[in-house]
């Protein structure tokens, strides 16, 4: 009975297990450390002007802080969660496919972490991540039932408008073209759009608006700073952002200005829009940070704001700061509609030796648009925009210059749908002049000049492997930003409107339906996945055969063999025993023979084994239930 | 979590009737962060932030299943223990047999700490459990404790269970003084088989070569110092001196009883022979493993009062 000498009490003391069980796995350790360095690396692109940066930032540090002393389990646990809470408040603040990639990679690296933590040391690092893998995927389709399903809430308080940001290349609410010597090559990226059905406007109506020029000083067209009243019959779409209704997609990137690119024609979706009385888009969202957004068709009403009444400072000429200018426009005053003065104004453009020139040095200070309409006559867009629009207020016209984009180049990526990708070098002015019973009208008179310059489409030109890689990349995060941000409360109740039709009262039901069908089957595949035996097939086979014994009853002693075990089985039971024996032999003879197994054999084997465990499991059926163990 | 009805019989298979399972401090702590990630879902009207949190709460709900597998299924029988010295540490055996891999299993046997979380493999396992008993004779190890919390920590998942078969517990080995009985005539086992016919006492009588099991004792110091090789003494002594031993008087018998598994202990490290009385039990002089076993069983088991 005592089968251990009790002088070994000393040995039995030694061996005593390390009572340690709070420490915990090296494994959990590295994984927590990966998932804290990724959202750090997450935490560079915030910005720091907005408060709930500060939180992700702080969250951040504090997990970083508790990970680097966390001693005990459940520390260490805490650590996992402020991970996630972090990548939760990152995703809110950044939702590119950049940077949700990086937060979603952080969240598997926590939950791993987290498994890894309750695993203790055993499990090696296939298994681990396998069994994490397996856990989040069996998470995710309750997950998107609720996500999908669940209907949301509307924001406890408006978003609150941070103001811009730090000054951003691109546009600027002055126009001062004649302190502007060189207009410097600049290929950095403004916007990107797609169309639906793929289908961009014609290059001559590539235009899109960004910025009014309405006050003119004599030098520099600016934006007045009171804003003129909403647009009427440009109300946003009520609820969301409803992507999924939208004709074009924008992706404008950071420019410290609140007005985005448009076409002026499409009506803007989702409350951050907003179109002013000037034909501005207007983006509450912050300047300092890229911002997606979406239009729907105009139903032909063509933007109200082409039509809002006239305003006096759409007329203001500073008398004497350009006067040959202004006695040119006097002198088209006699032509009665507004539409004759314009027909001049063009035909004298025109009979001028003008050139179009990106270099054409400074104007001077003293009425510039003189030296350049007589003495110089080169220019870029914003010299004959601006010079055409003061010369038409000269003639009585009330006009203004308009700066955003033209043209553009369109990108169709490997995969996906194509969109228009701008640049800043895709940067122009044009004027807008009000002809009556019309309303503002563009105009672009550098077209005059140079007309291969307005509406050229430049072939997407390469940049080499890193510009193409980078046109593929802003495909995906266009494409991306359709199908993420597109899911809003809008495409929500869309969806649930389809489901359900007029039973809207059903929704509670669909979804616990839903989410109790998704956690069902999760918990089944898991349950299943658990017991399925481990191992090559041939072992899987072995265990099976074994398993189905060992269900009635028929369980190899302590210590015994494989071939031991059948031989006992074949003196009780020979016709279980023998079955026993066929799938047992070969297996042995497989796993211990010598030389390389090759995966063929493998293959056969398993084959001829599942043959004689099948025959085993309807032998065992056909016995009575009662069985005493050999 | 350490309440819930003990468990009774041998083997225990474990199932929906006899686990209980609970959410953790930090499962609390979690459906605060959904609930948090839920405000800034709402508040930045963003995906990103509510998909975590539909994340989170289907976690929630399919680790109550998932840690529930763990000890699902789960068959614990006790091993057969091997005897042990009170107030020592020793191990008890545990068979388990998982029907499925069984995760951050932690297994906590009467009063002591739970030991790290391991995981299982689906078969059969073999597992000791170090516990202290605190007194002698046949002691059932107290209340075992199968816990997981794995795979997240969200759930505390476990059992309790009374292990029927005790485990041989032999009083600690403590200095002191012994009582001996009268010898007796007639000669021991060991002797029978002795050329020599008698063996034991204080003067050596012959030398053979030392074999490690000899121990340093019975090392012929002198002649190792002479450098004549490693020898072992062989004593020879009056077979009437093999002492027969027995509690002694005037002290406690749980004190005396301790005593007496130190002298057994110590004169079998001599290599001398031995033998017990303990009230109507003698146990002739013998020496050799079994016969310590069976005197350390006969202190073990010894009635509380002779």
């Amino acid at each position: 009975m005592i089968d251990r000498p009790p002088s070994s009490a000393s040995r039995i003391r030694q061996r005593r297990p390390a009572s340690a069980p709070e420490s915990t796995s090296s494994k959990a350790r590295l994984l927590q450390w990966l998932a804290e360095a990724l959202l750090i690396v997450g935490l560079l692109g915030l910005q720091p002007t907005l408060m709930l940066s500060w939180v992700a930032i702080g969250l951040t540090l504090l997990a970083g802080l508790k990970l680097l002393e966390a001693k005990r389990l459940a520390e260490r646990r805490l650590v996992g969660l402020l991970q996630l809470v972090c990548a939760g408040v990152l995703g809110g603040l950044q939702a590119d496919l950049g940077p949700s990639l990086l937060q979603g990679l952080a969240v598997f690296l926590a939950l791993a972490g987290l498994l890894a933590l309750e695993a203790g040391q055993g499990p090696d690092w296939r298994l681990l991540l396998r069994r994490s893998l397996q856990v989040l995927m069996s998470a995710l389709p309750v997950a998107l039932a609720l996500f999908v399903l669940m209907p949301r809430l509307a924001p406890f308080a408006p978003l609150s408008d941070l103001g811009q940001g730090g000054a951003q290349m691109g546009l600027s609410e002055s126009l001062a073209p004649g302190n502007i010597a060189s207009l410097a090559a600049n290929e950095e990226a403004a916007a990107r759009v797609s169309f639906e059905g793929d289908q961009p406007p014609e290059a001559a109506d590539r235009y899109w608006r960004v910025l009014v020029h309405d006050r003119f000083d004599g030098e520099s067209w600016q934006t007045s700073p009171t804003q003129p009243k909403t647009a009427p019959g440009t109300a946003p779409a009520p609820t969301g952002r409803g992507f999924s209704k939208a004709q074009q997609l924008w992706v404008a990137e950071a420019s410290g200005l609140k007005a985005v690119p448009w076409d002026g024609s499409t009506l803007p979706l989702g409350r951050e829009l907003r179109i002013n009385g000037r034909g501005e888009l207007l983006h509450s969202g912050r300047a300092s940070q890229r911002r997606f957004y979406g239009l729907r068709p105009g139903q032909g009403m063509d933007g109200g704001w082409r039509r809002i009444p006239l305003r006096p400072t759409d007329l203001i000429l500073p008398a004497g700061m350009n006067p040959q200018l202004e006695a040119l426009g006097r002198s088209w005053r006699e032509a009665a509609p507004a539409a004759a003065r314009l027909a001049l104004a063009e035909t004298w453009f025109r009979s001028r030796p003008f050139r179009y020139n990106r270099s054409p040095g400074t104007l001077p200070a003293r009425a510039p648009l003189d030296a350049f309409l007589f003495e110089r006559q080169e220019g870029f867009c914003g010299h004959y925009a601006s010079a055409f629009s003061a010369l038409m207020r000269a003639a009585g016209v009330p006009a203004r210059v308009v700066s955003g984009y033209q043209g553009g180049t369109w990108v169709q990526p490997l995969a996906g749908a194509g969109y228009l990708d701008l640049r800043q070098d895709n940067a122009h002015a044009w004027s807008e002049v009000w002809v009556e019973a019309e309303g503002w009208r563009r105009v672009d008179p550098s077209t005059w000049i140079a007309p291969g310059r307005g509406g050229g489409l430049r072939a997407a030109q390469g940049r080499g492997a890193a510009g193409w890689l980078e046109r593929q990349w802003w495909a995906l995060d266009l494409a991306w930003g359709r199908w993420w941000l597109g899911f809003d409360r809008e495409g929500q109740e869309a969806l649930l409107q389809r489901l359900l039709g007029e039973r809207r009262n059903l929704v509670g039901a669909l979804v616990l339906a839903a989410v109790s069908g998704g956690l069902g089957i999760s918990v089944s595949v898991l349950g299943w996945l658990r017991r399925r035996p481990e191992g090559d097939p041939p072992r899987r086979e072995l265990e099976r055969a074994l398993a189905a014994l060992a269900r009635r009853g028929v369980i190899p002693e302590a210590g015994e063999t494989l071939g031991g075990f059948s031989a006992r089985l074949e003196q009780s039971e020979p016709e279980l025993g023998a079955l026993l024996r066929a799938v047992a032999e070969p297996y042995q003879l497989w796993r211990y023979g010598k030389g390389a197994r090759p995966a063929r054999e493998a293959q056969l084997l398993s084959a001829s084994l599942r043959r004689h465990r099948r025959e085993l499991e309807r032998a065992l059926r056909r016995q009575p239930r009662r069985r005493p163990t050999p | 979590m350490n309440f819930g009805k003990t468990q009774q019989g041998d083997p225990l298979k474990l199932g929906m009737r006899n686990l209980y399972i609970v959410p953790t401090r930090f499962g609390l702590l979690w459906l605060a962060g959904i609930g948090l990630l839920q405000v800034v879902a709402i508040q930045l009207e963003s995906n990103g932030p509510l998909l975590l949190s539909f994340l989170m709460l289907g976690l929630f709900l399919l680790t109550l299943h998932l840690t529930h597998f763990n000890l699902e299924g789960l068959e614990v029988r006790s091993g057969e223990p091997a005897a042990g010295f009170a107030g020592d540490t020793v191990a008890y055996p545990l068979r388990l047999r998982c029907r499925g891999r069984c995760e951050g299993l932690r297994l906590r046997l009467g009063p002591s700490e739970p030991d790290q979380a391991r995981s299982l493999a689906p078969g059969e396992h073999l597992l000791t459990l170090p516990w202290i008993p605190p007194e002698r004779g046949k002691v059932r190890p107290g209340t075992l404790r199968l816990l997981t919390t794995a795979p997240l920590g969200l759930f505390v998942c476990w059992s309790r269970w009374a292990p029927p078969v005790p485990q041989l517990v032999i009083p600690a080995p403590r200095r002191g003084p012994v009582g001996q009985a009268q010898t007796h005539a007639e000669p021991e086992e060991g002797a029978r088989t002795s050329s020599r016919g008698e063996t034991g006492g204080d003067l050596w009588q012959d030398l053979q070569p030392h074999r490690p099991e000899d121990g340093a004792r019975r090392l012929a110091w002198r002649l190792l110092a002479q450098g004549r090789g490693a020898h072992a003494k062989r004593f020879a002594a009056p077979l009437a001196e093999a002492p027969l031993l027995t509690p002694a008087a005037g002290i406690p018998l749980e004190r005396a009883l301790e005593h007496l598994s130190a002298a057994i202990l110590r004169l079998h490290g001599e290599g001398a022979s031995y033998g017990l009385v303990l009230g109507p039990t003698t146990i002739p002089p013998g020496r050799g493993p079994g016969h310590r076993d069976r005197c350390l069983e006969a202190l073990a088991l010894a009635p509380r009062s002779l």
